[in-house]
């Protein structure tokens, strides 16, 4: 026999029982950092297990038994405008966690043992990745809270009651949220060592009861990555919306937006992802090319999802507009993309949730301060869009109400004068559902001016066509506007939008004249003239006056033409 | 030599291997082996047993030779230890009489010795240790969620001719109780680990010792 084989066969017949495999438990997770471990983060030549958490003697703390130091750092806590538990530093058993996942304290130095454990590789502390947490706290969900009837009640109804949680996700002993309420160091058998599966975010709603949430798309859809661009859900196992839900748009470490804990710093990147098309079926994110948009890339860390519902900081972001806890595929007056969003009402007052959708343009559009001057520069100036339509107006388009027009000729089918329209109804995308294109519904972005969804023409002297005012062609008939033999028909529309090349624009205010600033007699059928074409006549008279159902006297001076007054 | 016969010579090298480690299962040369103290006379056993005139205030205390000590321990507590923890009894009791520091290791027949432990001092806090003293019973195992049931789990401790065999219960338990002796082999009978390993029962490899009642 030559030497070699009889070692072999020696050094065989010993090892096995010495370096059987443990079976199971915490020997087959990453978190058994002896040579048996089945991670790339092991000892050299370590057997033990247990001792690089615990040691049966002289232990610090007590309990569990702990073998390890703490690093004595101060951690950065998580911290956000909504956050109603104040995070303080890391106690109990989070503190024990970190003093091996803060990257400071060395992998193989324990309180008991003869000299620092060896690792493999020369690794020492842990190493970058997922598990290395540092001590920069602020992006992680937020530990060493105190989960009592307090919080719960300051959530606002979004949290469990503390008393329920008697299954896999619990407290600790004080009553305080730590790493061990989702993660269970000594099992791995569901990923990440979390105490159960988080497959539809299971884990996060144990503790977290969104309002909305039940009926939200972002719960329920099945709809899967087509696989064209980057992948939506590069840090979870779930395949669909409803199988990553909370983890759509957050996770509860490291994510890019620390507070709320956000997969992305940027506000939209988090909608991003899927809303391309390669998820949701339609790509809203190709709207914020377009000429005209709400920019919701504009501004990062503006939004503040603790804001009022008046935004007092001029910014825009896909939350502004929808709720993703609430957003579902309902139809109706106020779709269900638009559920659950606070907003202000035409009287002034703050509304959660919006029941219209002028509502929502209101938090912007109506007091919020910092807007832009109205566009077209008008006799009477107004740039609070809430006031142009109050319904106590002297007109107003029948936004947040039926109109006043009383008899309006042109109206086509299915609109009358009882009817009540939404602000998506001129503005919105202009290769939408509603003129029959592809594109996503709802005013993300158009290539016409002020966001609207057809072609409306400001400019003077435009020569009147079907497609320069497209948009208001849309509910008022063109041929009765211009053709339909009446004196309104005849002498006022055609001669000044087909004769004299006027807009619409020039004499019709298309939001509406606050009662405030007019009246009934001057300012009914939107009257309210562009004052860079209409001049005051050579009296120094500016105005329109009804007279009567399809009458009126102009006072004013126009492309040359003085009318002192000039009366149909 | 033929396949047959190298067989046979690597089976013998194998068992000879083996059998050394038996003959060494002793308690002589073991941290537990005072003969090579000056105050022991040369005797290993004499610290802790008498043939005659032993202790008997103890309950389980084998021909007990060594003063007991009078310490009120600390007791472990933790937020989630579901066993009842009681002033230490039983062995346990036996082996705080040197090792938690306030008796001296020569102090026994009487005497009153000057030697106190060095190695494995665990003082009167024993909040820092273990829990010992505690009834490990199948309650215990459905209150705590991770432990091996007593009754039924198997458990082999030794190798060749000092084997035991049996239930945790019946092979590592005391009166149904975890106690200092379940982990520990104080006569280094069954010869688990090498010198300064602690005298342990089971292998530390794979933390054996611990995953034998811990169920991680």
């Amino acid at each position: 026999m030559r030497p070699g084989a009889f070692v072999f066969v020696l050094v065989a017949a010993l090892s096995l029982p010495l370096h059987a495999a443990p079976a199971g438990g915490v020997a087959a997770t990453r978190h058994n950092l002896s040579t048996s471990g089945p991670g790339a983060v092991r000892a050299t030549s370590e057997t033990r297990i247990c001792n690089f958490c615990h040691a049966p003697h002289n232990a610090s703390p007590s309990a569990p038994l702990w073998n390890r130091r703490t690093s004595g750092s101060t951690y950065t806590p998580y911290t956000s405008s909504s956050a109603r538990a104040g995070a303080g530093q890391p106690t109990g058993a989070s503190l024990n966690c970190l003093s091996c996942h803060d990257g400071i304290i060395a992998l193989g130095e324990l309180l008991n043992g003869s000299g620092e454990i060896s690792m493999s590789g020369g690794v020492t502390t842990m190493p970058t990745g997922t598990g290395k947490l540092g001590t920069d706290l602020s992006d992680d969900h937020p530990v060493s809270i105190a989960y009592n009837a307090a919080l719960v009640a300051a959530s606002g109804g979004e949290l469990a009651d503390p008393v329920t949680l008697t299954g896999k996700v619990r407290l600790d002993a004080a009553g305080r949220v730590q790493c061990t309420s989702c993660h269970d160091p000594h099992d791995d058998a569901q990923g990440k060592f979390l105490v159960m599966s988080n497959h539809a975010s299971a884990l996060c709603q144990t503790c977290h009861l969104k309002n909305y949430w039940n009926s939200s798309s972002h719960k329920l859809s099945g709809a899967t990555w087509n696989g064209a661009g980057s992948d939506p859900w590069p840090h979870t196992a779930g395949t669909t919306v409803a199988a990553n839900a909370c983890e759509n748009c957050h996770r509860p470490h490291s994510g890019g937006g620390a507070a709320w804990l956000l997969n992305s710093a940027a506000e939209e990147d988090n909608c991003k992802p899927c809303h391309t098309g390669n998820v949701a079926a339609k790509n809203v994110q190709a709207e914020f090319n377009k000429a005209s948009i709400h920019p919701v890339a504009l501004t990062t860390g503006v939004h503040d999802a603790s804001e009022a519902s008046l935004v007092a900081r001029r910014h825009v972001e896909c939350v502004d507009c929808h709720n993703p806890h609430a957003s579902n595929t309902a139809g109706g007056t106020l779709p269900g993309s638009l559920a659950g969003v606070s907003g202000i009402t035409i009287g002034g007052a703050e509304v959660m949730p919006s029941i219209a959708e002028y509502q929502i343009c209101l938090r912007c559009h109506g007091d919020s301060p910092g807007k832009p001057a109205p566009k077209t520069t008008r006799q009477i100036a107004q740039g609070n869009v809430r006031l142009e339509f109050d319904t106590a107006n002297p007109s107003y388009h029948p936004v947040a109400g039926p109109g006043k027009g009383g008899s309006v000729p042109s109206l086509m089918a299915p609109w009358t004068t009882a009817s009540v329209i939404k602000c998506a109804d001129c503005h919105n995308n202009n290769a939408g559902p509603s003129v029959g294109g592809s594109g996503p519904n709802g005013p993300h972005g158009s290539s016409y001016p002020s966001l609207l969804e057809r072609r409306y023409a400001t400019a003077d002297f435009t020569t009147e066509s079907e497609s320069a005012y497209a948009l208001c062609y849309k509910c008022h008939s063109r041929s009765v506007l211009l053709n339909s033999g009446t004196t309104v028909a005849n002498n006022v529309h055609r001669e000044h939008v087909v004769s004299q090349r006027t807009p619409c624009n020039v004499c019709h205010d298309p939001h509406g004249v606050n009662a405030s600033q007019g009246n009934s007699t001057n300012n009914s059928r939107l009257i309210n003239f562009d004052t860079a074409v209409v001049k005051p006549n050579s009296s120094g008279s500016l105005k329109w006056v009804k007279t009567g159902t399809g009458r009126g006297s102009c006072y004013m001076r126009c492309h040359g033409d003085d009318h002192s007054p000039e009366a149909y | 030599m033929d396949v047959r016969n190298r067989f046979v010579a690597s089976l013998a090298a194998i068992s000879l291997l083996y059998a050394g480690s038996a003959w060494a299962g002793a308690i002589t040369g073991s941290a537990h082996d005072f003969s090579g103290s000056n105050w022991s006379g040369g005797k290993i056993c004499v610290a802790c047993h008498a043939p005659h005139k032993s202790d008997t205030t103890v309950s389980d205390a084998p021909l007990w030779n060594h003063t007991h000590s009078s310490a009120t321990y600390t007791l472990y507590s933790s937020a989630t230890l579901k066993a009842t923890i009681s002033q230490p009894g039983g062995n346990s009791k036996l082996c705080l009489s040197c090792h938690d520091g306030t008796i001296a290791v020569d102090s026994f027949g009487g005497a009153t010795g000057t030697t106190m432990v060095t190695s494995g001092n665990l003082g009167t806090d024993l909040k820092k240790s273990h829990p010992i003293g505690f009834t490990y019973d199948t309650a215990l195992v459905t209150a705590n969620g991770s432990l091996h049931d007593p009754e039924t789990k198997t458990v082999t401790i030794g190798s060749g001719t000092q084997t035991r065999s049996g239930t945790l219960k019946s092979v590592l338990l005391y009166n149904g109780k975890m106690e200092c002796g379940s982990c520990h082999d104080v006569h280094n009978t069954f010869t688990v680990g090498a010198t300064g390993s602690g005298l342990v029962k089971l292998d530390q490899a794979g933390s054996k010792i611990c995953l034998t009642c811990h169920d991680k």
